[in-house]
């Protein structure tokens, strides 16, 4: 599915089932070698572009994504712990690797509830405006100061886009599930022939919710079914683009189990015009890296943005969430809470959370919150939680806090005949479960509720404990 | 170690059994303290500090409660009576420092907190801490399965234990939402007292350790909670109850009372001592040793 257009008529001719760099389109990284500081950079990016399929004509958004990528990673280095963003993020492991493109993003099974979505199934009364070609463009290859190495990176590389555009007005009532696992069996690689390859895709979404509009997304990436041991190394590099129109609502499902030897790093990048409401609710459980840079940029005022989050270290991983809220219009609402339980020596989970309440964004009410769980005596949590305001008349609160269990709680389950390890259990979890209730459909809750269980439960996993 | 789960009573064959009137309960624990009940806890010079500081608060107390006694202590603001409850059953702000406790024959020192609660002992909490997260009905099923589990009773789903907790509810004339709602999170001050009563009428107790169960309740709902103790302890069960107060022990009718003051049991009597305290205080009560 993947590539095509979910919505009937919206754009299906605008990006072809598969892409390539056409001719005309190849950017020739080695003549423009000189203005880089970073050849490893260089060399993937060529490694990349040298993977994709190539076909028909590159389709003018592509080709413009790809361009603008390009130039991007001409001046971008490789970060290193040096560079604020990946301060306490160690990337090392993914540079070690042999990274092999993936021709395909890997593949996503886009589900929904019915074939279409129940609002669609009859061909609409009025027929619908697709996208042109040069507002696809647009909006695709808009850019921020925050986008970094891995967004220009998924940009030349991803061989196509899976565009959601929700059309004015229209209501979609079942959730859209995109299901991504890792792609080591599509390649003919057997594990024993490289240790240190690493299989590279680059999923990318486009959704553009049109005025009025209201969409549920769920994205999901998991690990392959076999890999019951946590044993597959692979690096995802997704990124999601969401355009939120006046008065529309996209709520956002994002549900992170990547195989512990995995990287995963991903982008959401979400534009909210007047009066539109993004809602995101995330648990990531999964990778030996699993960040998440998440940008939210306000276009109009009256928006409505909630944020909630929970991360889980359970083995040697890193958690890392990146989030910054940019509110520069009126009485703007945003609610964030972040959560994170780390239960192993040397698991790790960073958060670094900043909103941004700018000269004309008065009367904005922002939360934030942020609270730690850490479970072992050697566990590390970095936590930044950051509310720079500018405009003098907002409500803002935010608060941080990191601890162990409390003693109290656990006594009254032990004063009850309940051990304590099962206290403990009941607990974390229910510590986590805040954020896992806020999923908006049980389906989802019950299948997270149990994956955490499972990773908190250290008979199920003796490995990771 | 035997181990009792409260026998079921159903709330038409109570009343006969048991005069909803107090009096009845004290004919009862007469019969069996006048047969010898055998001692079920046995305090001996009992010291304990707190962890953090060090600083000693029970300075030494003795108490013996025999099976089918009615005891309460009462004592000034601070003088260790909450203390003396939560030591008893393990908690781990307080470290023992001298003395034994012996619970139905076996050292409870010894005991894990959760081990204590499944021999048969169970402290209501002057101060029950909220559990933000985990619901009332969930943290009851967990407990009253520990308890089976024990028994080598097969542990039964949520579902089976439903007619089980409603029954229990009832007894404590709670309303069925707050099996819904997380445990403590957000109850006034006599829904907490109201839920600990819930939970000894789901898990019962050979000894009950009340602590100020009176505080902060309305008189109908310490009717209440007077009538469920009633009917879920029955005469061969102790019971050691804290109160500032005379409604309860007239409701109750302890067959000992014991003074606390600066750590330690100060006077013991009957119930004629409260009237002492509420003519001359505290101060001359513990003084007359
Ligand atoms: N965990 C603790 N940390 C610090 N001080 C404590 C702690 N526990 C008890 N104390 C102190 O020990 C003394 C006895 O407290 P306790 O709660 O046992 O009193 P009490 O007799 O139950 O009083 P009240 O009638 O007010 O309930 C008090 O001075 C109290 O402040
Ligand atoms: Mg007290």
């Amino acid at each position: 599915m993947s590539g095509t257009a979910l919505f009937p008529a919206a754009c299906s001719g605008v990006i072809p089932r598969r892409t390539s760099k056409g001719k005309a389109s190849s950017v020739s990284v080695q003549s423009l070698q000189a203005f880089t500081s970073d050849p490893y950079v260089l060399e993937l990016a060529e490694t990349l572009e040298e993977s994709l399929p190539s076909t028909t004509p590159l389709p003018l958004p592509l080709h413009n994504l790809r361009h603008a990528s390009s130039q991007s990673l001409l001046s971008t280095r490789w970060p290193s712990r040096r560079d604020e963003p990946f301060r306490f993020t160690d990337l090392s492991f993914i540079r070690q690797s042999r990274i092999v493109p993936v021709p395909h993003p890997s593949p996503a099974s886009l589900t929904t509830a019915s074939p279409f979505p129940r609002s669609l199934r009859r061909p609409p009364l009025r027929p619908l405006l697709p996208l042109s070609p040069q507002r696809l463009s647009h909006l695709l290859s808009q850019s921020h100061p925050r986008h970094d190495l891995f967004w220009s990176l998924n940009g030349i590389a991803a061989p196509d886009v899976t565009l959601i555009h929700v059309p004015p007005n229209c209501h979609v009532d079942t959730p859209i599930h995109l299901h991504y696992t890792p792609p080591h069996a599509t390649t003919t690689t057997t594990s024993s022939s490289a240790s240190n390859t690493m299989h590279l895709s680059n999923p990318r979404v486009l959704v553009v919710v049109e005025k009025g509009a209201h969409v549920e997304i769920i994205e999901e990436f998991s690990k392959a079914n076999d890999d019951d041991e946590n044993e597959s190394s692979y690096w995802s590099n997704a990124a999601f683009e969401a355009v939120i129109g006046e008065g529309a609502s996209l709520t956002h499902s994002y549900i992170q189990t990547q195989s512990f030897r995995a990287a995963h790093i991903k982008w959401t990048s979400v534009r909210q015009e007047a009066s539109s409401s993004y809602k995101l609710t995330e648990v990531s459980s999964g990778g030996k890296l699993g960040r998440h840079n998440l940008h939210i940029q306000q276009l109009g005022p009256d928006t409505v943005t909630e944020l909630s989050t929970l991360q889980l270290s359970v083995a040697d991983q890193t958690q890392d969430l990146h989030s910054s809220l940019v509110l520069d219009h009126p009485r703007g609402y945003s609610r964030q809470l972040h959560k994170c339980i780390v239960t192993h020596s040397q698991g790790q989970a960073v958060f670094d959370g900043n909103i941004k309440v700018n000269r004309y964004a008065q009367q904005t009410d922002a939360g934030q919150l942020t609270r730690s769980l850490l479970l072992e005596p050697r566990a590390t949590v970095n936590v930044k939680p950051n509310l720079q305001i500018v405009a003098d008349d907002v409500k803002c609160s935010h608060g941080a806090a990191i601890s162990d269990l409390e003693q109290s709680q656990l006594l009254y389950f032990q004063a009850r005949g309940i051990d304590i390890e099962t206290a403990r259990r009941v607990l974390i979890f229910a510590f986590g479960g805040e954020v896992i209730d806020k999923f908006p459909y049980s389906s989802i809750r019950e299948k997270v509720r149990s994956q955490i269980k499972n990773l908190l439960d250290p008979s199920s996993d003796s490995s990771s404990f | 170690m035997a181990l009792s789960l409260p026998t079921h009573c159903s709330p038409t064959v109570a009343p006969l059994r048991r005069s909803p009137k107090p009096t009845l309960r004290r004919v009862n624990r007469r019969v069996c303290v006048a047969s010898g009940g055998s001692p079920l806890l046995q305090v001996n010079d009992l010291r304990a500090k707190i962890v953090e500081s060090n600083v000693e608060i029970l300075h030494g107390v003795n108490l013996t409660v025999n099976q089918g006694e009615v005891h309460a202590i009462m004592g000034k603001n601070g003088s260790g009576k909450s203390t003396f409850a939560k030591v008893l059953v393990g908690h781990p702000d307080y470290e023992v420092t001298g003395g034994s406790v012996v619970f139905k024959g076996e050292d409870l020192l010894e005991m894990e907190p959760e081990e204590r609660s499944l021999a048969g002992l169970f402290m209501s909490f002057q101060s029950p801490v909220e559990i933000p997260g985990v619901s009332n009905d969930e943290f009851l099923v967990m407990a009253y399965n520990a308890r089976r589990k024990k028994l080598g009773l097969p542990e039964l789903g949520p579902l089976e234990c439903f007619s089980y907790l409603m029954e229990k509810l009832e007894l404590v004339n709670m309303k069925p939402d707050f099996l819904n709602r997380n445990v403590n999170e957000g109850f006034s001050g006599g829904e907490r007292k109201r839920n600990e009563i819930l939970q000894l009428a789901v898990l019962g107790a050979d000894l009950a350790i009340l602590d100020e169960i009176d505080s902060g309740l309305d008189v109908d709902a310490l009717r209440d909670v007077a009538n469920a103790v009633h009917r879920i302890l029955t005469p061969e069960k102790s019971l050691l109850m804290i109160t500032h107060y005379r409604r309860i022990l007239d409701l109750l009718n302890p067959t000992h009372v014991h003074v606390m003051d600066k750590g330690k049991i100060a006077r013991t009597g009957d119930l004629s001592i409260v009237e002492a305290i509420e003519a001359d205080g505290y101060e001359t009560v513990s003084a007359l040793t």
